[in-house]
């Protein structure tokens, strides 16, 4: 059996996807991306090799994309994350969603990728190297609140007044308007459901930018938050598709590009 | 993969309208409740009832029947009298702006969209029976066949260009008349002498706190924040009179004794400022804000949505029906200091008698982008106020958020010469 490999090194973390001939994913792996980005990505396709008790020779072909795509030089092919994700959010949909637009979320930016019928990239906007509105956000917010990241999702269905939103672009100052918040007695919940809805319509704007066609997908770490979730598709007033695995599209897309490729190829 | 099984339903367009709008409300109450000195202590009834009413979307008047009016023009005497509740629609929401400007055309006065995307939202906390539009500026008067179209009961109410002649009194002296017969005829009710002097005296009532609450002001340590005066008079618009009656006696008395403590709700160096034009309501007091942030304080206004509601006091020479309804028929044109008159000089001197009585050091003077007539008029205010030798500063502003950076450098580089000049002064 032949297997293809699709490594996302990202900023924050390192995600790894396999795919076998069919496409089908066999296995995958996420890691944080620390400060040796090749080492670490490295270590993480042989742990997840390992796992799976796959022999190295048969990884035929390795695809790397992401931030850190370039130091990975192992790969057979880099590719750029807005190729990488589309491909693997159309195939993670397949027969139950046709996507035509994708909202990303990660570590340090986020995206807006709007597909055609054929799922290729007509357009993509990215936010402008600012950490409001994406997962770090998400990070300090929750640091802030003593709460762990994946509660917050939680809590935002427990507020019962109005959300509290944050007016600050910027994850610094918006920092210190949510300890304005607290320092007024106001509940968690609510400006839990306040940075939600801000960063929904964040998101928004710069979806508004790409045009907003249904099929909307929504990947990256912050896809596992049910209440941004929520708050987005409230502030679009459409539902969206969350995939099971939404920190791998990328790979996931990379793995399956490495398949083609290795089929043109031989 | 699989997809993740759905556990909340997406809100309906109104759930959303709802929420956008009670989060516009509470952010606004947050910053008045926490980033100045400590409010008085009675006004914590003005915050409550904005949030009930915003928020929780709670009807304060479920069981009467309510009078909607588009303008402050309508005479709300009448319609107490009558038993019925007068609701001003006049409307600050940016929610309501947006939905409105589907229907209007982009240059249209943010107030006016708001106004008609509220209709077309139908997210009201207490939905009008019946509206009265009165025929003041043009925007407004069409108005009032677009929400006619949409299903609603509008009376539209004629209203004179002009204030000096015989003919124009005459005129809207017949058109209370009428507007006083149609809507006793609608609701069944008898306008007699005895309900209409009681209504009378009630919203003179409330005009004579008002009167004594804002003359606190004149003190050099004004006892309250303009933004704070603002929720006061904005909740005017729809509160129980009575209830705002009660509340606004006792947030006089605290300030009564506020003024004896001599507790400033700025500081004494901070400069006093007089507002003027298009009408601040809640919870666009985005302006308002803005100065008071800024270290300067509002002590007075000359706009519709506060001092002009209560300025002019029904004064009656017989206490007989017909008299009173045309006493209170002058009060409406007589004291009306709005730009959509041809002339207005009425408007110019009043706002310079504020300036000197509550020894303001310069006047801030707001128009909606859209709101022709304040922009008009614009001109014929800064000659004036500049033959005075009152500083004035002139911005143009929306319901928007954005964009608020610009506004922020002019009004604090405004407020910083008027501080450079009371120091030169002294």
């Amino acid at each position: 059996m032949k297997y293809f490999v699709g490594i996302d090194i990202g900023s924050t973390a390192i995600k790894v996807a396999l795919v076998d001939e069919n496409e089908e994913l066999v296995g995958h792996k996420i890691s944080a991306s620390g400060s040796m980005f090749y080492k670490y990505a490295k270590q993480s396709l042989n742990e997840l090799l390992t796992e799976l008790k796959i022999d190295e020779k048969d990884v035929v072909y390795t695809v790397a994309t992401g931030y850190g795509r370039k130091l990975f030089k192992e790969a057979d092919e880099n590719i750029s994350e807005i190729t990488a994700n589309a491909m693997g959010a159309v195939a993670a949909a397949k027969g139950e969603c046709n996507i035509k637009t994708i909202i990303n979320i990660g570590g340090q930016d986020s995206k807006a990728i709007s597909l055609d019928d054929e799922g290729t990239v007509v357009n993509f906007a990215m936010n402008d190297r600012c950490a409001a509105g994406t997962g770090k956000f998400l990070d300090v917010v929750a640091m802030n609140l003593e709460l762990e990241v994946d509660e917050l999702g939680d809590y935002h269905f427990k507020s019962e007044g109005a959300p509290l939103a944050i007016n600050s672009t910027c994850a610094v100052f918006a920092e210190s308007e949510i300890i304005g918040l607290l320092g007024n007695d106001n509940s968690v919940e609510d400006i839990v459901a306040g940075v939600h809805y801000s960063i929904a319509k964040r998101i928004i704007k710069l979806v508004k930018r790409v045009g907003i066609k249904e099929g909307i997908y929504f990947d990256g770490g912050p896809a596992l938050n049910e209440g941004l979730v929520y708050a987005i598709e409230n502030e679009l007033s459409k539902e969206i598709f969350i995939p099971e695995f939404p920190q791998i599209t990328t790979a996931y897309g990379a793995a399956i590009l490495a398949h083609e490729s290795y089929g043109y190829e031989n | 993969m699989t997809k993740r099984v759905r556990e909340h339903k997406i809100e309906t367009p109104k759930e959303k309208q709802n929420r956008h709008k009670a989060m516009e409300a509470i952010a606004l109450l947050e910053k008045i409740k926490h980033d100045f000195k400590e409010p008085p202590k009675a006004m914590d009834y003005f915050y409550t009832l904005y949030e009930n009413v915003h928020c929780k979307r709670q009807s304060l008047h479920p069981e009467k029947v309510k009078v909607g009016t588009m303008c402050i023009q309508v005479p709300s005497e009448i319609i107490h009298a009558l038993d019925a509740v007068p609701l001003r629609l006049c409307n600050g929401f940016y929610t309501d702006d947006e939905i409105g400007s589907d229907l209007l055309p982009a240059k249209s006065c943010p107030l006016v969209k708001a106004t008609v995307g509220q209709f077309v939202s139908g997210n009201f906390s207490d939905k009008p029976d019946l509206v009265v539009s009165p025929t003041t500026c043009d925007q407004k008067a069409k108005s009032g066949a677009i929400i006619e179209e949409m299903g609603y009961k509008i009376f539209d109410m004629e209203f004179p260009r002009t204030k000096e002649s015989a003919e124009s009194r005459e005129y809207w002296r017949r058109s209370v008349r009428k507007f006083t017969k149609e809507l006793s005829t609608d609701l069944n009710k008898k306008l007699t002498k005895k309900n209409l002097k009681e209504s009378i005296k009630k919203v003179g009532y409330a005009q004579h706190l008002y009167h004594k609450l804002t003359t606190l002001r004149k003190n050099e340590s004004s006892p309250i924040l303009g933004l704070d005066m603002f929720l006061v008079t904005n909740a005017f618009f729809f509160d129980d009179l009575d209830n705002w009656v009660k509340a606004t006696s006792e947030l006089l008395k605290e300030c009564e004794s506020r003024v004896e403590d001599e507790l400033n709700a700025a500081t004494k160096k901070s400069p006093r400022i007089v507002y003027t034009g298009s009408p601040p309501i809640f919870p666009n007091l985005k302006i308002p804000l803005l100065i008071e942030d800024s270290d300067a304080i509002i002590v007075a206004d000359e706009t519709c949505s506060s001092n002009r509601m209560f300025n002019d006091m029904v004064s009656v020479d017989e206490w007989f029906v017909n008299d009173m309804v045309d006493s209170v028929a002058d009060r409406y044109l007589k004291g009306c200091t709005c730009p959509i008159f041809t002339k207005n000089n009425d408007r110019i001197r009043r706002i310079i008698d504020l300036v000197k009585e509550y020894k303001a050091d310069g006047v801030v003077y707001q128009a909606f982008a859209g709101c022709q007539v304040y922009e008009m008029e614009q001109r014929s205010v800064l000659q004036a106020m500049e033959k005075e030798g009152i500083p004035i500063i002139y911005l143009e502003s929306d319901y928007s958020p954005s964009h608020l950076g610009q506004l922020t450098t002019r009004i604090e580089a405004f407020i910083e010469s008027l501080k450079n000049r009371r120091r030169k002064k002294q």
